[in-house]
């Protein structure tokens, strides 16, 4: 935050408090991990045993034959790089336009947009399938990237974001004779940086774990994501199914989230950059 | 007043200033330009489906044939229905569950890794969002086993201090405790992301200034990034709050709804209509949630609104 | 000042006037909109008549493609291999077999008819709440209908139709521990009522004071299809054949008292089906008899490793001297959508996996999948279930016991059954949360019994 000026004390509580915080967050997922190497019974019989003498990698030899994991990985990454673009592109544009311009229908309109956020995916299957079956969407690219690329969670939060900007910067911009889309991206996009990093990161993880609509609109190996492929792995054990073995099924879940986990780490390591490690890149100073 | 067609014009004429009020100044073109692809994409697919929904809201459809008109008979059976009530009195205990724990929790984070005195911070802010990509199967297994009431460690660690076994998940008391708690495990981060964004967007120079002026860490933090945050808090408890009204993920896979329909949440409510094909109270079920987001919104807006 | 959202309300205050009168136009624009979205958009309004029900015919040759849809999982990996057998009998039909998330997708395939497969894999109770979109297989069922069991056959019925080539029946037992009532002196194939099985549990709590010795379900969900287990024995179930409830009845009330009385006397551990307190229960001999579906079987095969091999399995005790000994609990059978391309191909397929020798052979005998054959339930169809041509082998986990002949005996005296109502996974917040609080003694037989009718009736029958 400040520079020299201050005492340099040794921040140990606060230390302590995001290592506390950081257990917590990982200790299930190392243990989704770990329980992955073992025996599948094992895993519903005695899940917080510990006797690495029996761990294997059945569950994922297993997990490798019966699921299409690659497809899914591929699947999603496309679904992630196309959708992602146009909401990092499509979303700060709007929300910029919602906080620093003036025209009729706005408010109405942004009030629309709220709605629409507020109504619960689920229910919006039905007449969204209808239309891609109109379209002939089913089972496409299109199906899975465009509704929802531009979404009214991004709008608002970009609002947000830019609404501080404050306009002073914006009236520089413009009396030095920049276009209007010139002032959004010569000044607003810089300054904004962190929040457009914050939307890459959510972005990222809302597209990420989408399954609702991907597991309706993909019928087969060829269209599904990542969720699409783990939910029909876990309908064995989230459905009351009846009568299914799910000891195996479960291994192989285990085995398959673990090895989702990667390319999302790899991922977020690599936004970490774009996240300003504590003091702001200027603003003002130009 | 006049709005010159701005877009590329060198000789802008600057309209007349109503104080440093940017939003005042009108350029026709651009605005329109630059919501136009996010509106293509909202009329297509979230105004169409919206209206259909409505529609159905006013018929008892359930997915095959023609659809009888029902006019409010929905709503109304919805309102007298102590089942819809008590999801939301579910709701609204694990709201008061989730989000105070989750915005000071999210807020101290958030502080701590914008702060340059703390190290590794790139590894924090990684660690924390983990939860919220991981498959929420693969973890409710071990949520169900850590706090089963006779062989769980958590009652075992009780039990070592003289408690007795609570039924974390099989009573209807400790249920949405138990069941706050894995959603505040899943989501906290993503508030400290989207915390973390508001506060790096306050400059840096005031924190300077202050410091000139010989204000102390803790008075900086009170005075001049609480207020500069409460924007992004304003944010975040509007959608933490639609968020804990629409939960069903979490309560249908580890609890499903029970014990006696403790946790059957708002929208596991919901759900439960539309699996069982009643669509059309499913449709009218969603658009009384809506403006039961909207009013607490509402609420929550006036509460935290930034005072310039 | 900035305008916060949802702003619609707030007037601006230094707006001019042309201003006020856009959002004006604004408001009549959008109230036009919704007004032409209204009579437009949605679900077609009329009188509300069900789909014109339709028969399947035989194809005119066996000539195609099908799509199938089944469960991921033990059940797609055993399908699959039997795909090979069928190719053998039908060269020229190609099936693509697609594991599939059922529950979240056939619903909203089938009411927007979107690339809506040829077959599909479906619970029995789920399957009369799809009718109104699939094919009544009435006619090409014809030749078979005798030999297949009652309760399967009426479980797939509506209203003079059958919607789902009847798979496998999952007849209820009695699975005990035998070595540790053998220690106990009580000799469980004795048991031939329900109070014979009440007084071996206190004869074995007598001998081991910390038992539990009979499973109660904690689980609603489970606890009420365990019920209508016990009902489908009596000959009962929640709802007649024409969808009237019949939970106030003397059967139902001789049911939960039996369950308040393990309940009541301390002779059951309550334990949700296969939790850590359920295996760690059975697996120290604490809970020695689990009245369950066949499919059961599967715990003391992969999930008790102390206990396996102690465990054996029985037909269920009956309620009266000389009853029926077993009932239904779950069961599976395969539906045809209307709108499939190719549904004479699909009933094809069927009629070869659950009719055909070549067929349940493979899809019941040793295989990659199951090198013992296929145990967590048997077939539907007699000549499938000969209880002296076991399709799987003897269960080690069991003692090498014939599970087959028992469950086929056990099997054959499930008396008929009616299709389920749509409404029955509902009403699991009323009857199955109500038995559970039975459990925990806060409410009688009785109460169940009258507070669930009433909450059902309204909230479920009521509505449909």
């Amino acid at each position: 935050m400040t520079t020299a000026i201050t005492r340099r004390r040794r921040p140990v509580a606060s230390q302590l408090f995001l290592i506390l915080l950081t257990l917590v967050f990982l200790s299930p997922v190392v243990w989704a991990i770990v329980s992955s190497f073992k025996p599948a019974a094992d895993i519903i019989r005695d899940p917080l045993g510990f006797d690495p003498s029996l761990f294997n990698f059945d569950n994922f030899e297993r997990m490798f034959g019966d699921v299409p994991l690659g497809s899914g990985f591929m699947n999603t990454a496309i679904v992630l790089v196309l959708k992602g673009s146009l909401t990092l592109f499509f979303a700060p544009l709007a929300g910029y336009a919602f906080a620093k311009y003036d025209f009729p229908f706005k408010n109405i309109l942004f009030g629309t947009v709220l709605v629409t956020l507020m109504l619960p995916t689920i229910v919006l299957i039905i007449p969204l399938l209808l239309e891609m079956k109109e379209f002939g969407w089913v089972n496409t690219y299109q199906a899975l990237v465009l509704p929802g690329s531009i979404d009214a969670f991004a709008i608002f939060w970009m609002r947000q974001v830019i609404a501080a900007v404050p306009d002073e910067l914006l009236d520089a911009a413009r009396v030095d004779g920049c276009g209007e889309f010139g002032i959004y991206w010569r000044v607003v996009v810089p300054v904004i940086r962190p929040g457009i990093a914050g939307l890459a990161v959510l972005t990222v993880m809302n597209i990420y774990n989408d399954f609702v609509w991907p597991v309706v609109v993909t019928t087969n190996d060829r269209m599904q994501t990542l969720q699409v492929v783990l939910s029909t792995l876990a309908q064995n054990i989230t459905g009351n199914t009846i009568g299914a073995d799910y000891a195996t099924v479960t291994g192989e879940l285990l085995a398959a989230s673990s090895i989702a986990l990667i390319p999302l780490l790899v991922i977020f390591i690599l936004l970490q950059k774009h996240f300003i490690n504590g003091i702001l890149a200027g603003s003002i100073k130009g | 007043m006049t709005a010159s067609s701005a877009l590329g014009s060198r000789a802008v004429r600057r309209a007349p200033q109503r104080g440093p009020r940017w939003s005042l100044l009108r350029r026709r073109g651009a605005p329109y330009l630059f919501i136009a692809p996010f509106l293509a994409i909202f009329a297509l697919f979230s105004v169409y489906p919206l209206i259909f929904t409505l529609r159905l809201s006013f018929t008892n459809w359930h997915g095959a044939g023609t659809a009888e008109w029902v006019g409010w008979g929905n709503y109304t059976y919805l309102l007298t229905n102590p089942g819809f009530w008590s999801s939301l009195g579910n709701s609204a205990v694990l709201w008061l569950l989730i989000v105070p724990v989750q915005v000071v929790i999210g807020l101290l984070a958030a502080v701590l890794l914008n702060s340059a005195r703390i190290r590794m911070r790139g590894f924090y802010r990684t660690a924390f969002i983990v939860p919220f990509v991981t498959p929420l199967v693969a973890i409710a297994q071990i949520w169900v086993v850590v706090f089963d009431q006779n062989y769980g460690p958590v009652n075992d660690v009780l039990g070592f201090f003289g408690i007795p076994d609570i039924g974390w998940l099989t009573t209807s008391e400790w249920a949405k405790p138990t069941l706050a708690l894995l959603f505040l495990w899943k989501t906290t981060g993503f508030a400290i992301i989207i915390l973390l964004s508001g506060l790096q967007s306050i400059d840096s120079s005031l924190y300077e200034a202050a410091s000139l002026d010989g204000a102390t860490r803790t008075r900086q933090l009170v005075s001049i990034t609480v207020p500069l945050v409460r924007r992004t808090l304003m944010f975040l408890v509007v959608l933490q709050t639609l968020a804990v009204f629409q939960m069903f993920a979490e309560p249908y896979v580890v609890t499903k709804g029970g014990p006696y329909s403790s946790t059957t949440t708002a929208g596991l409510f919901l759900y439960n209509h539309i699996t069982r094909a009643d669509l059309g109270t499913g449709a009218a079920n969603s658009f009384l949630l809506v403006i039961i987001v909207l009013v607490l919104s509402l609420f929550f807006v006036r509460m935290l609104r930034t005072k310039d | 000042m900035h305008q916060h959202p949802p702003a619609r309300s707030e007037a601006k205050p230094n707006a001019p006037r042309p201003f006020r009168r856009h959002l004006r136009f604004g408001a009549f624009g959008l109230a036009a909109l919704v007004a032409i979205g209204l009579t437009a958009c949605g679900p077609a309004i009329g009188s509300g008549e069900a789909a014109d029900p339709s028969k399947l015919q035989l194809p005119a040759e066996p000539k195609g493609e099908i799509t199938i849809w089944d469960r991921s999982g033990d059940l797609y990996g055993v399908f699959d291999a039997a795909i090979a057998k069928f190719n053998e009998k039908y060269p020229d039909i190609t099936v693509h077999h697609e594991a599939v998330d059922i529950g979240a997708k056939l619903q909203n395939t089938l009411i927007t008819g979107t690339d809506v497969p040829d077959g599909v894999f479906l619970d029995d109770q789920l399957v009369p709440g799809f009718a109104d979109h699939l094919w009544d297989l009435s006619d090409v069922l014809k030749p078979y209908l005798g030999d297949i069991a009652q309760q399967k056959v009426d479980v797939n019925s509506l209203d003079g139709g059958i919607y789902g080539v009847p798979w496998d029946l999952d007849p209820g037992l009695l699975f005990y521990n035998a070595t540790a009532l053998k220690a106990a002196g009580i000799d469980a194939e004795s048991i031939k009522t329900y109070d014979d099985l009440l007084q071996a549990a206190r004869d074995y709590k007598a001998f081991k004071p910390d038992a539990g010795p009979i499973h109660l379900e904690q689980s609603p969900f489970l606890g009420q299809l365990q019920l209508e287990m016990y009902a489908s024995q009596l000959g009962t179930s929640i709802t007649d054949a024409h969808g009237k409830l019949r939970l106030d009845s003397p059967k139902y009330q001789q049911i939960l008292t039996f369950l308040d009385t393990v309940q009541k006397e301390g002779l059951g551990t309550r334990a949700e089906y296969l939790g850590p307190t359920d295996i760690a229960t059975l697996d120290s001999a604490q809970q020695v008899f689990v009245p369950w579906a066949q499919w059961f079987g599967f715990a003391p095969q992969q999930l008790l490793p102390e206990t396996t091999g102690d465990w054996r399995a029985m037909p269920l005790p009956a309620w009266s001297d000389g009853g029926p000994r077993s009932g239904a609990m779950g069961g599976s059978s395969f539906i045809i959508p209307k709108d499939a391309k190719n549904p004479g191909l699909a009933w094809l397929f069927y009629e070869f996996l659950a009719f055909d020798p070549a067929g349940y052979a493979a899809v019941y005998g040793p295989n990659d999948i199951y090198p013992n054959g296929l145990n967590t339930s048997i077939p539907s169809y007699g000549p499938a279930a000969d209880p002296a041509k076991p399709l799987f082998g003897t269960v080690d986990a069991l003692g090498g016991q014939d599970l087959w002949k028992v469950a086929v005996d056990a099997g054959a005296q499930i008396p008929g059954g009616v299709p389920t109502p749509t409404w029955w996974g509902g009403a699991v917040d009323y009857l199955g949360n109500n038995i559970q609080k039975m459990l925990d003694g806060t409410m009688t037989p009785e109460e169940v019994i009258s507070v669930s009718t009433k909450d059902i009736q309204t909230n479920l029958v009521d509505r449909q």
